[in-house]
């Protein structure tokens, strides 16, 4: 574990602390470790984040700093407009829901892992662009397109405007009038992308180097190889990381592990107790069958939809057939990465992510499996007990 | 009390669950078959669908047998080491496992799920079970009471004024080439 920094000036600046994951990518690149690095791109305002393929240092460099309002899923795209990685390598920013998504993917075939280079950031959750721009203006009382830069930093979300000023509000706060993180990432307990190759983050920095570096796990032969790159292009340093910023990071993800399960509870409870099928599908009566949520979701993938086999799911009905949702969470939740790309596309806000996560919080015990971990154990319900002979 | 009240009264009263019962063809099924054929009695509450192996059996298929109005669902195999096709009941006995965690994450009580395995020779010990989830079933009450209107089907589509624009075109609206105005008539 280290603390690691660019060794190029621009790329520290440019950087969200010290740049080491830019100049990590900038040498994958340069190297030939890979053909390009799938990052996240600023556009006309902090809102507008979106994936670009980048394969040149300018490009990588551009791309630097962490957007928290861009709430992407990379997974999905390396499997549609990448044909999976199988021709070409990648190296990608994850957050951790990003990770777990690649891996469930590649567990299904639609992702070749050895081609896809994880480079995990630390995610403590994003924010959806467009309430986020209500909340500043409520909230902040400023136009948020005067934003220039947006931080999180212990429980706080700070901004800065084009006119220098710095204000800050307490995340909790936010988040008790319905702003703030999304739902899926308040209730999430994985904020160290330890599924990953590298994980990187500023938990666990201390002392005079808080925001100036970058804490770096390794996690995988495929992370070390990433940064003896960097380092044998001279891109990056790197010392060890003191025991008591190891400590802190620990700690740090515990106080958000025992903050999601609290998220969690409160959350699943409005379904609880009496009823709860009928109150479920007040819910899903509102869907139009538009099946955006499957279109997105990293853990569809199957060529032949089951929702479509009219024997099971009647056809042609507004709202579908009951069976269409009971289908997919049941095809779904064994494996969901709760990554809310489904709450997010669905034109009909139905809380699509909480009751899936709900339903695999349920199902996890009985299955004993951890969507999105490793390769090594198979996707349960295909996995059929050993026979003893 | 009014002629509806009355009704549904009589409903209640004469209310006998339904059980939809999978048997796999090589064990249960042929319990089944000897239970007949030795004359035992059993209560005729279930409608046994002969599947070749549990194995087969999607836990799809027993979700929809509770929207068709099953009060409970009932699977039968073959004992572990029994199966024809050496794994199948291992699979069956995983999916009961994480589709009783799935119903109760739905809505459903798992105990209206009831997964036991039968070999062919044990005909009294399907009349036994027969009989013990028939009176598990009445206990339990109707599927209706957990699902309401979706337990038969009878769930309104989003209608516009009462009917909706499905089975206003099931009942022939817009047939044969009609004007928009025509069909909108033929709707409101
Ligand atoms: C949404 C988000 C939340 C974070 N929350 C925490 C936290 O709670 N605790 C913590 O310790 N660290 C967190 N981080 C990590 C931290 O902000 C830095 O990214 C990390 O320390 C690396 O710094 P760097 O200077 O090396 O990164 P840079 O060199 O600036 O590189 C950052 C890379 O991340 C990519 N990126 C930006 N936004 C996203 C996004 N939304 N999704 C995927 N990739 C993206 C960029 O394209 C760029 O390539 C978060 C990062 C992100 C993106």
């Amino acid at each position: 574990m280290y603390y690691g920094r660019a060794t190029d000036k621009l790329v520290q600046e440019q950087g969200e602390c010290g740049g080491v994951i830019t100049a990590v990518l900038i040498a994958a690149v340069e190297q030939k470790l890979v053909d390009g690095a799938l990052v996240i791109k600023r556009g006309e305002s902090i809102y507008d984040g979106a994936p670009y393929f980048a394969t040149t240092k300018e490009e990588i460099t551009e791309a630097a700093g962490s957007l928290h309002c861009a709430p992407t899923l990379s997974a999905k795209l390396i499997k549609n407009d990448f044909n999976g990685a199988r021709d070409l390598r990648i190296a990608v920013t994850c957050k951790p829901c990003d990770a777990r998504a690649i891996i469930e993917l590649s567990k299904r075939n639609q992702i070749d892992l050895d081609n896809v280079y994880m480079i995990g950031v630390n995610c403590g959750g994003t924010m959806l662009p467009g309430p986020a721009r209500e909340m500043i203006r409520q909230f902040f009382d400023i136009d948020p397109e005067d934003v220039v830069k947006e931080e999180i930093d212990k429980g706080k979300l700070i901004i800065i405007t084009k006119d220098g000023q710095h204000k800050e509000l307490s995340i909790d706060d936010l988040e008790a009038e319905g702003y703030g993180r999304r739902t899926n990432c308040q209730r999430c307990e994985y904020n160290i992308p330890r599924m990953a190759d590298l994980a990187c983050g500023n938990w666990g920095v201390i002392g005079d180097d808080a925001g100036k570096v970058t804490f770096v796990e390794v996690r995988t032969e495929k992370g070390q190889k990433l940064l003896d790159t960097a380092i044998a292009a001279g891109a990056i340093t790197l010392k060890d990381a003191p025991p008591q910023g190891i400590a802190l990071r620990e700690k740090l993800d515990g106080i958000m592990v025992k903050m999601a399960r609290k998220a969690m509870a409160t959350q699943f409870a409005q379904f609880d107790g009496e009823r709860k099928f009928e109150r479920l599908f007040a819910q899903f009566d509102k869907c139009d069958g538009c099946r955006e949520c499957i279109d997105v979701c990293p853990i569809c993938s199957c060529v032949e939809c089951f929702t479509k086999q009219e024997f099971v799911v009647p056809k042609d009905t507004v709202p579908p057939d009951p069976m269409f949702h009971l289908t997919r969470l049941m095809h779904v939740s064994p494996s969901c990465v709760n990554c809310g790309q489904c709450e997010n596309v669905c034109p009909k806000k139905i809380p699509l992510a909480t009751i899936t996560h709900m339903v695999q919080s349920s199902v996890q015990g009985t299955l004993g499996y951890v969507p999105g971990q490793s390769t090594a154990d198979a996707i349960p319900l295909c996995k059929i007990a050993e026979v003893k002979a | 009390m009014s002629q509806a009240e009355d009704a549904t009264e009589m409903d209640e009263r004469q209310w006998e669950p339904s059980i939809l019962t999978f048997c796999c063809n090589w064990c249960s099924y042929a319990g089944a078959d000897g239970a007949g054929t030795a004359r035992m009695q059993y209560p005729p509450n279930a409608r046994v669908i002969r599947v070749m192996c549990t194995g087969r059996i999607n836990p799809l298929f027993i979700v929809k047998g509770f929207l068709a109005g099953a009060d409970m669902v009932m699977v039968l195999g073959c004992h572990f080491g029994d199966c024809h096709y050496l794994k199948g009941n291992y699979a069956c006995d995983m999916r009961m496992s994480y589709l009783k965690a799935y119903l109760q994450a739905i809505g459903i009580n798992p105990e209206r799920l009831y997964w036991d395995q039968i070999s062919a020779s044990e005909g009294i010990k399907f009349t036994e079970t027969m009989r013990n989830v028939v009176a598990k079933a009445k206990a339990l009450g109707p599927i209706a009471n957990e699902i309401g209107a979706y337990a038969h089907g009878t769930r309104q589509n989003r209608s516009i004024l009462g009917m909706s624009v499905f089975d206003a075109c099931a009942n022939g609206a817009g047939e044969n080439g009609s004007t928009t105005q025509e069909i909108a008539e033929d709707i409101w």
